[in-house]
């Protein structure tokens, strides 16, 4: 029965329009190509121009120019149409021209569903318990300008509170939907190339300075979480989350080796263990973190020779998996020749002074522990200091390191160390990974950023086998027992969450992030998997989605039920003597003598009195009773003597 | 298409419930109102089905709560729209009679016993004639439906559809009544050349007037001592002065114009409804000129008055000869 | 609660203008509450019911004057308001006071008089004043009119219209006298003699103290909301032709609250609208259709009390 022609929208239809329209592209601007922002936001202040001056809306042929011109300008941005950043584009530029030819109800409805799908679109950029709120602002008002196509006369605030009201009640839906909707682990297609691009954290190469890049940065690298007791968290000085192996050095640089990693430990794990559990942040790399060494692999990974972990794909969302670690374990015994080889590899004609002092080193003693005991020596008493801002190198970086500038960060420890005992004939390789972290009192979770991004050494020895050395350990020991902060000269730019001295803000940002990892565990993080151990907990053994679906429609219709009882319930004013009043009328209907609802109260006690004479006298005091308080003045000591003897009425 | 029209005409009989006409209070009770989405609505649902792929293609969970919040809304929707219809009492208001040609008026009464306004109910009619109100919490507001009058007699209203897409205009909720209402439909007044009615019996001329009558002044004549002292023209004597004859006001009471307007002066060829039509017409011009008319019928009279009530009598009495 | 001492005169006046008129004590205290509530009183009956008698008992119990009008056809205004007569003795004009300057007028038989006459007396009841010659001549307190009223079915009669009839507060109806009351009316006194006996039982003065504290009684929301559904019903209804109009309300009001304060209630009770509703309402309502106009004032009301919830 639709109407054939949809109705002509008005002049306050269309400033809804705009404000919806408005408050799902702001947030996204910063998202999109600054032209576009200013295109975009300069055509709906002219839309709203010719609203405000009541003229008529442009030729359809300028939509057309403007629409290929939008286009063309996405397609040159982007140098493609598909794809999620020209989508989300396209979407903004649609819906900046669209009111502009909005002159219908049906014209309307597709600015509104526009402004449904961008707030979609900003979950592609942020899902921040921020985004969340604001874009629940942004539906809250997207939806009341829905209601305006509906009701072109109501009033603003009305439709502002109806449209809350509706949004509140639709929450316990959402609830029930988000927690036993069965969840599909995507994509369902081939995802976008540019999608993840802006994300940090440890790349497969190491020069100096990059990492003390990532030290400027208090963003949260992974959480993990032991196991309840005290005592499952293990010291700091063993919390090495091994990353990237890096053992090919060009003189400048220390790259990972290039080798097939393999869906099986490159070891027998053995010792004790310990369980934890990692969340880790996308960082659009394929490797995970892990205390060294872990004793099995996580679904989905594998391993390299060099004892990396490695995700299948790339970690492009947040990624929880669980590992047990043996800290103290000697892995790499029986080390191929070919390792070892490549372990000892150094490019020629770099830092000659290094290459002397080792070889120094190798000629004056017999063992490799030996060599290595000098080595260790000569950081611990060379002077060398910890800083973030280390000074510019050249070309011979490791001999300018410990000779000259002696001042350096992780990775110019890790690769002087390792440089000079390659030179010394030993086998050698840096480790990238993080070190330490800080556990959360809020939540228990222990939490690992950028600026803990950390590089060591390993040295493979005849009877250990591969055995961790942290040169930085050795000449600023309270980098590892402490924390950057501490290690670091006083009035170093260090990020605000590693400065020690602050603590109510510390504090505060524990707190916050507290609540922020539970949203990240528990709202952005609901996979799969969670849902299965969620609903496991809530007592569903095996939660399959035939089972999900039918308790869903169950309570979801317990919800419709209550809610309906709510809708069609018939508010009446009554005051406190009229609701006794009203009681007896039932009282006495359910005897025959219901009270007409028009039957004025002495009419009413006229009426009882005359079918119980007997009661008469007492009936004619509680009706007047009853005048006195509903049409003179209510007294509480006359009500309460109202109900009593109300209650106690019975002809 | 036909017989898509013969089974909503079944529907609507069904749904109906009662035998039309309904007596008033029209409630419409929970079970005859009905709900579906509109086309709003299922562009909505389609979009929703969009999103969802996407939260589940980019692993977006506030994309999934997006969707579901706005599948909420949809579902809380089809409540608001259904409770903005349901309870709603239609009662029958004023209904003013008309002439044939000329549109009648219905006037319902829709009350709202919630607290809580009912926003854009929207009346129909078959016709395709239809109005909006918004009836506020605890009160009634009316609405006023045109149905073409088309022949004199009752003119009953046809079925109303009240239906409401508010708040979101993605749902539509319905319901279908035939409240017990009719209109008077006098029959159209011929055109205004007509000769006048015939008179006969007891017209009285117009220089027969009263003279002995006590409403409108008349004349002052020389005066008698019989004459009431209230009719001495008190203030002329004071004029004149004390030696001056005192003077009498004379009244006349109006003279009483009385014409018959009768069904038999009319040529018997004539047919019924043009016959009614020029009686219809001099009634209307007797009351215009302010005379005193009676009206005669086949087997039923109306004795000589004036005025609106006798006016309306009269028309009434034309509106149904032959029909009671 | 009021104090029963205060009314106790007034008691006496309903059961003294009982002895007089039998069987009538509904429209003794309908015509009391009228007063008190200073409005003025349409009976529309047949010749002999006790017109004349009820106003001259009220008015004789309550301390008042007492005019009586015979309305006639050959009536002038002058003959009801005053005459400026020019006195040949002083050379002016002296103004002689009509029958209306007293506390309490009978007009009887108003719809006998030609429309003009009608509206004379009309706006001196309303505006409590006369002017005449140019000078203003204020009616004295109380001021209290009964006119009596033939049924518009009698020949020779001009029906107040419509406008007028909303100047009185209430009509009432006396009817006929039940058969015992008729049969006591037979074997007792002549009334004349008892009407002659009768001895003011209050001062005009503590009339006027009354009618104050009328206007004093409670009127609760709950009522006033009621009252306006009465009123709302009559304009949406299609029983009537046009609904009550505000001062209507404002009757219905006021007679409600002197029908309390008679009561002995310091405020209205629905049960004191539904009372005066008859009175009050049924002479300003036109029936639509005619199944409705045959129903008798009591039905009527009937009809739209039972057609609005108390709430």
């Amino acid at each position: 029965m639709a109407k054939s022609k949809s109705q002509a929208i008005t002049a306050m239809q269309t400033w809804w329009l705009l404000a919806a329209a408005l408050s799902a592209l702001l947030p996204l601007t910063p998202h999109v190509p600054l032209w576009l922002s200013a295109l975009a936001l300069t055509l709906l202040a002219g839309r709203a121009l010719l609203n405000w001056t009541n003229r008529r809306l442009p030729a359809r042929g300028w939509l057309i120019l403007l629409t290929f011109a939008g286009s063309a300008g996405v397609l040159a941005q982007f140098k493609t149409l598909f794809g999620q950043n020209p989508g989300v584009a396209l979407l903004v530029l649609f819906l900046a021209l669209k009111p502009l030819e909005a002159r219908t109800r049906r014209d309307g409805l597709a600015v509104i569903f526009l402004c449904y799908f961008l707030v979609l679109a900003q979950f592609f950029f942020a899902q921040s318990m921020a985004t969340a709120g604001l874009m629940l602002a942004t539906i809250v008002a997207v939806t009341a300008a829905l209601g305006s196509l509906a009701d072109a006369r109501a009033r603003p605030a009305d439709l502002l509170r109806r449209s809350s009201l509706m949004l509140l009640q639709a929450v316990p839906f959402m609830l029930l939907l988000f927690v036993l909707f069965p969840r599909v682990q995507g994509p369902l297609w081939g995802l976008p190339r540019d999608a993840f691009s802006a994300l940090t954290g440890l790349s497969d190469s190491m020069a100096p300075g990059s990492i003390s890049n990532l030290s400027q940065s208090d963003a949260i690298a992974f959480r993990a979480k032991f196991g309840a007791k005290v005592g499952d968290t293990p010291p700091r000085d063993q919390l090495y989350w091994r990353g990237p192996v890096l053992s090919e050095f060009d003189g400048r640089t220390w790259t990972s080796e290039r080798r097939l990693p393999l869906p099986r430990l490159a070891y027998a794990p053995q010792g004790p263990a310990i369980d934890y559990e990692v969340t880790l942040e996308a960082h659009a790399k394929p490797w995970l973190f892990a205390l060294e060494l872990p004793g099995q692999l996580p679904p989905d990974s594998l391993m390299t020779g060099d004892y990396q972990l490695l995700a299948k794909t790339p970690v492009t969302a947040r990624l929880r998996y669980t590992v047990a670690s043996h800290t103290a374990m000697t892995a790499g015994l029986d080390e191929s020749a070919g390792v070892l080889r490549r372990a000892l590899a150094l490019p020629g004609d770099f830092n000659p002074r290094t290459s002397e002092l080792a070889n120094g080193w190798r000629e004056k003693l017999k063992t490799d522990e030996a060599v290595l005991d000098a080595a260790t020596r000569f950081f611990l008493t060379q002077g060398l200091r910890y800083s973030l801002t280390p000074p510019l190198l050249g070309q011979h970086s490791v001999d300018e390191f410990l000779f000259d500038s002696r001042e350096g960060f992780c990775e110019h420890f890790a690769g002087a160390f390792v440089f000079a005992l390659r030179a010394a004939g030993l086998p050698a390789r840096v480790v990238t990974g993080y070190q330490g972290g800080e556990i959360n009192p809020f939540d228990g979770y222990f939490t690992v950023r950028q600026y803990d991004a950390h590089a060591w050494a390993e040295v493979w020895l005849k009877d250990r086998g591969w055995t961790r050395i942290d040169p930085t350990a050795l000449s600023v020991p309270s980098r590892i027992s402490q924390n950057l902060a501490a290690a670091v000269p006083a009035g170093s730019n260090v990020p605000l969450m590693a400065r020690l001295d602050l603590t109510l803000l510390r504090e505060l940002r524990l707190r916050f992030d507290a609540v922020a990892n539970t949203w990240n565990q528990w709202v952005i993080g609901y996979n799969p998997e969670r849902q299965r151990e969620f609903l496991n907990r809530l007592g569903m053994r095996t939660p399959d989605w035939r089972q999900m679906t039918a308790t869903l429609a169950v309570l979801a219709g317990l919800v419709l039920l209550g809610l309906t009882a709510w809708a069609l319930r018939q508010r009446r004013r009554t005051d406190a003597a009229q609701r006794v009043w009203l009681k007896l009328g039932r009282r006495l209907g359910r005897r025959g003598l219901p009270r007409a609802s028009w039957e004025g109260p002495l009419a009413y006690a006229a009426r009882i009195a005359a079918r119980f004479p007997e009661s008469a006298t007492e009936i004619r005091a509680i009706s007047a009773l009853y005048g006195r308080l509903r049409y003179g003045s209510l007294d509480p000591v006359l009500l309460d003597e109202l109900k009593t003897r109300v209650t106690r009425f019975q002809p | 298409m036909r017989i898509a029209a013969a089974l909503q005409d079944r529907f609507i009989r069904w749904a109906l419930r009662v035998r039309p006409p309904e007596p008033a209070p029209v409630i419409l009770t929970q079970r005859r109102v009905y709900v579906l989405p509109t086309r709003a609505g299922i562009g909505y649902a389609a979009s929703l089905l969009v999103m969802l792929l996407g939260a589940m293609n980019y692993n977006l969970s506030l994309g999934y709560a997006l969707t579901f919040l706005l599948a909420g809304l949809g579902v809380i929707a089809i409540l608001h729209t259904f409770r903005n219809l349901a309870h709603l009492s239609l009662a029958p208001g004023r209904v003013e009679p008309v002439f044939a040609g000329d549109s009648a008026r219905f006037t319902l009464l829709l009350h709202n016993a919630r607290a809580d306004e009912r926003r854009q109910v929207q009346l129909r009619l078959a016709g395709g004639m239809s109005g909006i109100v918004d009836v506020p919490a605890h009160s009634s507001a009316a609405a006023r439906l045109a149905v073409p009058a088309l022949a004199r007699g009752w003119l009953a209203l046809p079925r109303v559809t009240l239906d409401t897409v508010w708040p979101l205009g993605l749902i539509r909720a319905w319901a279908y009544a035939v409240p017990d209402m009719r209109c008077l439909v006098y029959p159209r007044p011929t055109g205004t050349a007509v000769p006048p009615p015939p008179t006969f019996g007891g017209r009285a001329g117009n220089a027969a007037r009263n003279p002995q009558g006590s409403e409108d002044f008349l004349a002052l004549r020389g005066h008698q001592l019989a004459d009431p002292p209230r009719h001495v023209a008190w203030k002329t004597a004071a004029r004149l002065g004390a030696d001056a004859p005192l003077m009498t006001k004379q009244y006349a009471d109006p003279a009483a114009q009385t014409v018959w307007l009768a069904w038999d002066v009319l040529p018997t060829a004539m047919p019924v409804e043009e016959r009614l039509s020029w009686l219809t017409r001099w009634v209307l011009d007797a009351h215009a000129a302010g005379l005193s008319w009676g009206l005669r019928l086949p087997g039923s009279q109306l004795a000589p008055a004036g005025g609106e009530a006798h006016l309306h009598a009269c028309l009434r009495r034309l509106a149904l000869h032959g029909k009671e | 609660m009021l104090s029963p001492s205060i009314r106790k005169p007034l008691e006496h006046v309903v059961r003294a203008t009982g002895t007089v008129i039998l069987g009538k004590e509904g429209q003794i205290r309908l015509a009391l509450a009228c007063l008190l509530a200073r409005g003025h009183l349409l009976i529309e009956d047949l010749p002999g019911v006790g017109k004349t008698t009820l106003a001259h008992a009220l008015a004789q119990l309550l301390g008042l004057s007492f005019q009586r009008i015979q309305f006639t056809s050959d009536m002038l205004p002058a003959d009801i308001l005053g005459v400026s007569v020019f006195d040949r003795d002083s050379g002016a004009f002296r103004f002689h006071p009509g029958p209306v300057f007293t506390h309490v007028v009978l007009a009887d038989e108003v719809n006998r008089a030609t429309p003009k006459t009608q509206s004379a007396l009309l706006e001196a009841m309303e505006e409590r004043q006369v002017t005449a010659e140019g000078l203003t001549r204020p009616l004295p307190e109380p001021f209290f009119v009964i006119a009596t009223q033939n049924p518009s079915t009698q020949i020779g009669t001009y029906p107040l219209p419509e406008s007028q009839l909303d100047r009185f507060l209430m009509r009432i109806e006396l009817g006929y006298p039940d058969r015992a009351a008729e049969r006591d009316l037979l074997a007792g006194v002549d009334r004349r003699e008892i009407l002659a006996g009768l001895q003011p039982c209050l001062a005009p003065e503590e009339l006027l103290a009354h009618q104050k504290s009328v206007r004093a009684v409670q009127v609760s929301e709950a009522l006033i909301d009621y009252i306006q559904a009465l009123i709302a019903q009559t304009r949406e209804a299609p029983d009537w032709q046009a609904g009550l109009s505000p001062r209507a309300a404002l009757a219905l009001l006021a007679a409600s609250r002197a029908w309390a304060w008679l009561e002995g209630r310091d405020h209205v009770l629905p049960d004191d609208v539904q009372t005066v509703l008859p009175g009050v309402a049924c002479h300003r309502l036109h029936p639509a259709g005619e199944s409705i106009a045959r129903l008798s004032p009591a039905e009527v009301a009937a009809r739209l009390i039972e057609a609005v919830p108390i709430p």
